[in-house]
């Protein structure tokens, strides 16, 4: 029972119990569900370049995400961009000193 | 800790938490699946040596340089060197296990497609490494 009064810490256990629930949960259960068919026969290639091809299929999309976020916060932020707004420490002559 | 929000960070632990234990969970699993050997299949001794592989079946017949098996039989390779660490490999069938003197390694696979397929050492082992080499012969039964 998660008894914590802080509404942080209520919130970060409640997110991880969903994501174990969601994600953890049915991916345990998928790993131990299968493997002893009888007189089925797995076939090494098939599956090894299967668990590449998902795990690449991933890293590539993670790495298109995080290059694109980098590009577009540098582009976004930038000094030049139209909607950049100064901060308080600029023109006060106090980056200066 | 400063004012802002502070659940962007949380979502972005969370996938990242996520995505590790889908990964460890798949690799594991598929580990667990590749070296369940199947309880009907054909052992063969495969033994490394400078510079050469020799092969012994379950009846005691050897084979050096040649290894002829069946199509569709599942075969448990159990691996060994005399002397130095080679490595055991038949690419085409993403075999690959070291052999290493004073162990046996096991590894095990079903040839699916008849031919030929090369066997390589691919632990550099001495001066002909480069010429460790095999053949893997599928043969079909019917």
């Amino acid at each position: 029972m998660v008894t914590t009064k802080h509404p942080v810490m209520r919130n970060i256990i409640g997110l991880f119990i969903v994501l174990s629930i969601l994600i953890i949960m049915p991916s345990l259960q998928y790993a131990l569900a299968q493997g002893d068919e009888a007189g089925e026969y797995l076939d090494r290639r098939v599956v090894i370049w299967n668990l590449f091809f998902r795990m690449m299929t991933v890293a590539f999309v993670i790495g298109a995400v995080v290059s694109g976020t980098l590009i577009w916060l540098i582009w976004r932020f930038r000094e030049s961009h139209p909607k950049a707004t100064p901060t308080k420490y600029e023109g006060t002559g106090a980056l200066d000193e | 800790m400063s004012g802002h929000s502070h659940w962007p960070e949380w979502i972005y632990i969370g996938v990242v938490v996520a995505l590790l234990v889908w990964v460890g969970a798949e690799a594991w699993n598929l580990e667990r699946l590749v070296e369940h050997v199947p309880e009907d299949a054909k052992v063969i001794k495969v033994t490394g040596q400078q510079w050469f592989w020799t092969f012994e079946h379950e009846d005691g017949t050897k084979e050096v340089g040649e290894l002829h098996v069946k199509k569709g039989v599942p075969y448990k390779f159990e691996v060994t060197s005399t002397d130095v660490i080679h490595s055991f490999n038949i690419h085409d069938y993403v075999v690959l296990m070291d052999a290493v003197p004073g162990r046996i390694n096991i590894v095990w696979f079903v040839p699916f497609d008849e031919g030929e397929f090369p066997i390589q050492c691919r632990e550099y082992c001495g001066l002909i490494h480069y010429n460790m080499r095999g053949t893997l012969y599928v043969e079909d039964d019917a």
